[in-house]
């Protein structure tokens, strides 16, 4: 096809190359071959709670649940009803980042579900007519006397659900403490005063704004042709001229140089914390590997040290969970050790937990640890090749947060160059015991 | 797939796919017996990875790390999996640790490993979702070991000596039926000879069940958790269904979908969540088990949506089972319940999980298949037959919010 640019990427474990097309207006388009009876079909959106203020937070998820609302061409409920009565899966998400939509369905014994699936995900993507009475008047949340509720109180209802979690409570505390004045900063689902009271116009623009050619890849994977389908997905995804949108960029914060301690009470038995630092950016690809190596030997598995100094070598621990874990985010990304612990000993989980933590900045890390955490991340990664909505969602994040899927080619490469050293440096520059945000909920019975 | 007997009788089944890099193991062994001391098999799944007379608790978390060899084994209702991940190359080291630990576990530790679970389950319960689905389990199983909860295991687990650890796990490992079911892309003579190399320590025999039956529940009952704090009240109603080997086990699937387990276009979905907006999370749920089954609706709602969330609970289960459900509905259920079968097999582990079940159970690995048919079958006559025979039961409905909002649905006084 004329003013498409191919591109191919070796994809470890998939029997084929990853193609991307990259359209005139900027729309992307990726094909994996994955051979099976399942299809995946996803769109991903570069927008989540980065592009969101004070005002607006919670938009980007909101809108999320509102696209399933209807278009000129099918009302609300049909999209659901036509593909879940062929078994499909039918979701999305809302994080930092992104949002993106997917289905997953049988191929079927022709190609009419594939087909199907596309044209109903094409319209949901370009066409949401987002009705009134779907998203419910705005309210006032004080107010009990509310009579319809729409889809203003199914996002309440999940936020009034994440309220319940303790660990939810915890991250939340930590993650706005973790930054200045990033929006990475808010909770990505938001909160009721400003979900309450939205309005349509007010989504709808942010719709406008950010669902633009530019900002979208639309990726399938399956046992499918690229050759046969291309010219039908770009004539389902028909922009019809949009414009297109640059995100803001935003000024990265710098981390804490002190430890910041931010402490909650809730009616619970046990106490949770978080330590919190901000990593680098999702495209400095060799870092965060790293990072990933350090939270594996760290806190990840039976084998790992936390669990094993903190529990196993314990004769009465006073950690109950432990683990530490890295989430990737374009503007940064965050390393977390977290633990669950009994309460009378709060100082004493905190100690050990930054004992630790300066034991591997001060002395490193062994052989045998970096080649066990070479082999989990290999093996992790043939694991997630597994299933098309797996694979799907490994492009997406690449495409989306990394904007290159070609880091995915020398993901296995990269991690084979990882020296101790490495590790250990990173270490020392991003988890110091000394300056971490740390968040603790601790049962109400130990406010006072 | 390949059926194959190992010379100490435990059946196998092996299936080749080719170009997937990681292999899959899985072996069902069946419980015998319940319990005497809640938490005692869990706490046997737990102490297997806490050492061998070969390998510490240490040695064998990273060896299992270094070799990225997951091994994951589960207390369920009726049964102990284990499954066994490994990259390909690494199947024999995978077995071999996997028979070191069948074979040499010394449970030494269990006091620690004690302590350690206490911690878990009791981080767990500051869950209120896990407190209330526990108060559910417990009422709809009232004395019956399918209703252990948390609270249960916490109450009894310090009782628990190596003595009745050895011997429980010593009826597992010679006395229960047990199966193993292995997918993968590797050569099947070879996969053969390492299940007779490193499985041969285990017998297949098969002691009679002494099992307690599940007594009935013979009239509604309502249990109620007050937590003060909780932003949403959890709902659950549920019913005492059959079990897997029932005539009934196709239509209850396609019930279930109709209902409530079908993702967004499912009735409770429908109507509770997008027409009235009570909830985020509404479903219906049905677990079969060996000895019988159990259904329930759940929802998360605002504590002063109680009354009215039970009252669509009963809306919906009335409809079903007086209303007769269209052809149009019962094809899309129908559809949507196979299609959705598939992504059940997806992956080696699943369809090793899947058809070593059905062997497990006797129903045949190629059951799936058989299944299938069975829903294609079903009629819309049968739909409501099925759900007036077991929504006429009597049913447990357990409720956690805070105090005034139980008290405002009447639920106590």
């Amino acid at each position: 096809m004329k003013n498409i640019k191919k591109t191919q990427v070796s994809y470890p474990f998939l029997e084929k190359p990853v193609e991307i097309y990259e359209r005139e207006n900027g729309h992307k388009i990726v094909f994996a071959y994955k051979k099976g009876g399942l299809i995946n079909i996803s769109s991903w959106v570069k927008t989540g709670s980065i592009n969101e203020n004070n005002e607006n937070n919670g938009i980007s998820h909101f809108l999320e649940h509102l696209m399933f609302k209807g278009t000129s061409n099918h009302k609300a409920g049909e999209f659901d009803k036509i593909l879940e009565s062929r078994g499909a899966i039918v979701n999305a998400a809302t994080w930092k980042d992104y949002t993106f939509y997917y289905v997953t369905i049988p191929k079927g014994s022709d190609s009419r579900n594939f087909y199907d699936t596309l044209n109903l995900h094409a319209d949901m993507m370009l066409g949401p007519i987002i009705p009134p009475h779907e998203i419910g008047e705005p309210f006032d949340i004080n107010n009990p006397e509310i009579k319809t509720k729409r889809e203003r109180h199914v996002v309440i209802e999940e936020i009034r659900m994440r309220k319940d979690q303790p660990w939810t409570k915890v991250y939340n505390n930590l993650n706005k403490n973790m930054y200045t004045s990033h929006p990475y900063r808010r909770d990505v689902i938001g909160n009721e005063q400003i979900i309450s009271t939205v309005t349509r116009e007010e989504i709808l623009e942010y719709y406008k704004t950010h669902y633009t050619p530019n900002n979208i890849t639309t990726i399938i994977v399956g046992e499918l042709n690229p050759e046969e389908i291309l010219h039908k997905v770009c004539n389902e995804f028909d922009f019809k001229g949009r414009e297109n949108y640059q995100n803001p960029k935003h000024e990265i914060d710098e981390p804490t140089k002190e430890i910041k301690f931010v402490e909650d009470y809730s009616k619970i038995n046990t106490g949770f914390l978080m330590f919190g630092y901000l990593g680098p950016q999702a495209c400095d690809i060799k870092t965060s590997t790293t990072i990933e190596m350090l939270c594996l030997i760290l806190g990840q598995g039976q084998s790992s040290r936390l669990y094993q100094e903190l529990i196993e070598k314990s004769e009465d621990p006073i950690i109950n969970v432990v683990s530490s874990d890295y989430y990737h985010f374009k503007d940064g990304g965050n390393i977390f050790v977290d633990a669950n612990f009994k309460p009378e000993f709060k100082n004493d989980a905190i100690e050990l937990i930054k004992k630790q933590i300066t034991r591997i900045c001060e002395d490193g890390i062994t052989e045998q640890e970096l080649k066990k955490a070479k082999k989990k991340l290999k093996a992790g990664f043939a694991e997630n090749s597994e299933t098309v909505s797996d694979i799907a969602e490994n492009i997406g994040f690449y495409m989306t947060v990394c904007n290159k899927l070609e880091y995915v080619e020398e993901y296995i490469n990269v991690i084979d160059t990882i020296s101790q050293e490495d590790i250990k440096q990173v270490a020392q520059k991003y988890i110091s015991p000394n300056h971490a945000t740390i968040s603790v909920l601790m049962p109400e019975s130990y406010k006072n | 797939m390949k059926k194959y007997t190992l010379k100490n009788g435990i059946e196998t089944i092996i299936k080749r796919n080719n170009n997937t890099p990681r292999s899959a193991v899985v072996m069902y062994a069946k419980t015998n017996k319940d319990e005497e001391k809640a938490g005692l098999y869990y706490l046997i799944t737990q102490l297997l990875f806490q050492g061998t007379k070969n390998k510490t608790a240490e040695e064998l978390a990273t060896f299992l790390d270094e070799n990225a060899i997951d091994i994951n084994v589960e207390k369920k209702a009726d049964y102990i999996r284990f499954k066994i991940q490994c990259l390909n190359e690494d199947i024999n080291l995978a077995l071999e640790i996997f028979e070191d630990i069948i074979e040499n576990s010394t449970f030494d530790d269990y006091k620690k490993e004690i302590v350690k679970i206490k911690g878990e389950l009791t981080a767990d319960l500051d869950s209120a979702k896990i407190q209330a689905q526990d108060n559910y389990y417990r009422t709809i199983f009232k004395n019956h070991p399918y209703g252990t909860g948390r609270k249960e295991i916490l109450e009894q687990i310090d009782s628990i000596e190596k003595n009745d650890i050895l011997t429980a796990w010593d009826e597992i490992k010679y006395c229960s039926q047990k199966n193993i079911s292995v997918v993968s892309d590797i050569e099947t003579t070879t996969i053969e000879n390492l299940l007779e190399k490193h499985f041969a320590g285990l017998k297949a025999k098969n002691t009679v069940s002494q099992r307690k039956e599940v007594s009935t529940l013979n009239e509604n009952v309502v249990s109620v958790l007050e937590k003060e704090d909780a932003n949403q009240a959890q709902i659950f109603q549920g019913w005492q269904f059959p079990s897997i080997f029932s005539q009934d086990y196709p239509a209850i699937i396609l019930l279930n979908t109709i209902l409530g387990s079908s993702g967004l276009s499912s009735r409770l979905f429908l109507e509770l969540r997008e027409k009235q907006g009570l909830a985020y999370t509404v479903r219906s749920v049905y677990e079969p088990y060996t000895l019988c089954g159990n259904f329930f609706v759940y929802i998360a709602t605002e504590p002063k949506n109680i009354k009215t969330s039970i009252n669509g609970f009963d809306i919906e289960i009335k409809k079903i089972m007086t209303e007769i459900i269209s052809e149009q509905e019962l094809e899309d259920a129908k559809n949507n319940a196979i299609g959705k079968r598939q992504f059940y097999q997806e992956t080696n582990l699943l369809e090793a999980s899947l058809k070593g079940y059905y062997e497990f159970l006797g129903l045949g690995y190629s059951f799936e298949e058989k299944l299938i048919e069975s829903i294609k079958q079903i009629t819309k006559e049968q739909i409501i037959e099925t759900a007036q025979k077991y929504f006429s039961k009597s049913s447990a409905l357990c409720v956690l919010a805070p105090k005034k909002y139980l008290e405002e649905a009447n639920l106590i006084c």
